[in-house]
């Protein structure tokens, strides 16, 4: 095999290793890092609601196919409940899927339930890519770390 | 365009790098006309926060001229001057209706890495690694601001570029601190470090109507600068004992308010050091908190310590019976620039709050290496290296 392509090969590795890790550390029980779901077993996990605060009344969040457009996309696979939040919060928007859903269903509903609170509160999803960058030294924790962030949004304790 | 970035632990490069483009309706590309070092970038550079990818922009802390707006920012124009405060914050989720600007909900795109660490997602911070949004630094000849109705300000004309520059970060985070820590009139307050931050924390305290500030560092450059620029009192804690200094000028009680403006990597001498230095380095600690044990320590019953220096993860031997059994109140925060931005343009306006003498060595982008070298070290007195792209 051509050495480039084995230091692609061997950068999709660390990538998708930097994924996994940020994917596990919120299972990780070690004082101060990983807060979340930490004595759930993960088919428990699945099935909890995962929600988000949106400083809008729940008149505004919408229903069915008038929730946010990366919500509704998901469709009759979720469960949506909206209440309003206590202290003039807002509303507190959370979903749930309704048959047992595997890690990449809840990052998708992760990231769905982000990208809705950002268009009912801002009106857009903040993006952060191209950004300029100087050269990127093919190194294997900076794959990892890209990686990482390449899933952030899919990630961490929602 | 040209950028200083990081190329690898204690290494800085100025490479040609893409453009900035408008990515969202509310950004706007800003030509930086000033932009400097901060004492949280030594963190980021020495591989202390380990989310930082090779070829990353670094720089928080600018002001420059607005060249290029998005379609959905209503206040500011081309050709406006403006500070931009390092926070991304959209300014209209709850957090930020309340003014805590940094804890914006909606400004860090990668918000699963902060939370698995945290427990939560601060906001996002321009040029601050991948953790904090994975944002282009300011370090450049053009950044792009997310949300420049909410972050970036228009410089009164009183106001010069050196001045400004400050607002951005180091005026703003010491106002955080001084303001949140509840410093009102007639209190003592004491600040550990007497950098950038340090200064302006002291200044601020100052205007908030302290009755009388006091700064700890062991650097004579610093502490002369404190008691020239920003008019309070200094320690130099490595030729006096800090904690009786503060009991003599207490009558014994300690200061009403302690302000910690240090951060992870700070210094201390003796066995202190040593312990905090070796456990640090074999990772069982990601932090060294002694200015932050020392203010827990100092400060009156019932008093208030804030933690104004950046910490990353965990540290060791935190004295939390004192902040017990003492009734402390123990607060921190990142900076909510645009909470105190306008009134900080206010005071430079009006002569009562000066900066320029932070920026002790001005110098093209191009030698952005140089110069961060110099303010790692220390060396030539310098205490803030500004870049002019």
């Amino acid at each position: 095999m051509a050495a480039p392509t084995l230091l692609d090969r061997a950068a999709g590795l660390a990538g998708a290793a930097g994924a996994e890790l940020l994917r596990r550390l919120q299972h990780v029980r070690l004082p101060g890092a990983g807060q979340a779901s930490t004595t759930d077993d993960p088919g428990t996990a699945a099935r909890r609601w995962r929600a988000v605060t949106v400083l809008r009344p729940p008149a505004e969040v919408g229903t069915g196919a008038d929730l946010p457009a990366p919500l509704a996309a998901l469709g009759e696979r979720v469960e949506v409940r909206v209440t309003p939040a206590p202290g003039d919060r807002g509303s507190e928007l959370a979903a749930r899927f309704r048959e047992p859903a595997g890690e990449e269903d809840l990052g998708r509903l992760r990231a769905a339930l982000r990208e809705a609170k950002q268009l009912l509160e801002v009106g857009e999803v903040l993006r952060v890519d191209p950004q300029p960058h100087g050269r990127r030294a093919g190194t294997p924790q900076g794959a990892a770390l890209e990686g990482a962030a390449a899933s952030a949004g899919k990630e961490g304790v929602l | 365009m040209r950028a200083a970035t990081w190329t690898g632990v204690n290494e800085v490069s100025v490479e040609t790098v893409p453009d900035p483009q408008i990515l969202n309706d509310h950004d706007v590309i800003l030509r930086v006309r000033r932009t400097t070092t901060c004492g949280s970038d030594l963190h980021l550079i020495g591989g202390y926060i380990p989310a930082m990818r090779a070829g990353d922009v670094l720089g928080h802390e600018f002001m420059g001229e607005v060249v290029e707006v998005g379609r959905g920012v209503r206040h500011r124009r081309v050709g406006d001057r403006v500070v931009v405060n390092s926070f991304v914050a959209c300014g209209s989720c709850w957090y930020c209706r309340q003014e805590l600007y940094s804890l914006c909900d909606n400004g860090n795109p990668n918000p699963g890495i902060t939370e698995g660490l945290w427990g939560q997602s601060p906001g996002g911070c321009i040029g601050y690694s991948h953790a904090m949004g994975g944002y282009a630094g300011s370090h450049a000849e053009y950044v792009r601001v997310p949300y420049a109705d909410v972050g970036a300000f228009v410089v009164p004309d009183e106001v010069s570029d050196d001045r400004a520059l400050f607002a951005s970060d180091a005026v703003s985070t010491g106002w955080t601190g001084a303001d949140l820590a509840g410093t009102k009139p007639g209190d003592v307050v004491a600040v550990w470090g007497a950098g950038g931050v340090g200064q302006m924390a002291a200044r601020a305290a100052m205007l908030l109507g302290a009755e009388r500030v006091l700064v700890v560092d062991r650097v004579p450059e610093r502490l002369a600068q404190v008691r020239e620029h920003v008019g309070a009192g200094t320690i130099d804690y490595s030729q006096t004992d800090v904690l009786a200094e503060l009991r003599e000028a207490t009558g014994g009680r300690g200061p009403d308010v302690c302000i910690e403006a240090v951060g992870m990597e700070a210094h201390s001498p003796g066995v202190h050091g040593v312990y905090d230095q070796v456990k640090q380095q074999l990772r069982l600690q990601t932090g060294r908190s002694s200015a932050v044990r020392e203010a827990v320590l100092a400060c009156r019953k019932g008093g208030s310590v804030f933690v104004l220096g950046v910490f990353a993860g965990l540290v060791d031997k935190f004295p939390l019976g004192a902040v017990m059994n003492k009734g402390l109140t123990l607060r921190g925060a990142q900076v909510h620039g645009q909470r105190y931005t306008p009134r900080i343009l206010e005071h430079m306006a009006r002569g009562e709050l000066v900066t320029e003498h932070l920026a002790t060595h001005v110098m093209p982008l191009e030698e952005a290496p140089r110069g961060y070298q110099l303010f790692k070290d220390k060396e030539d007195g310098c205490v803030r290296a500004v870049f002019t792209p």
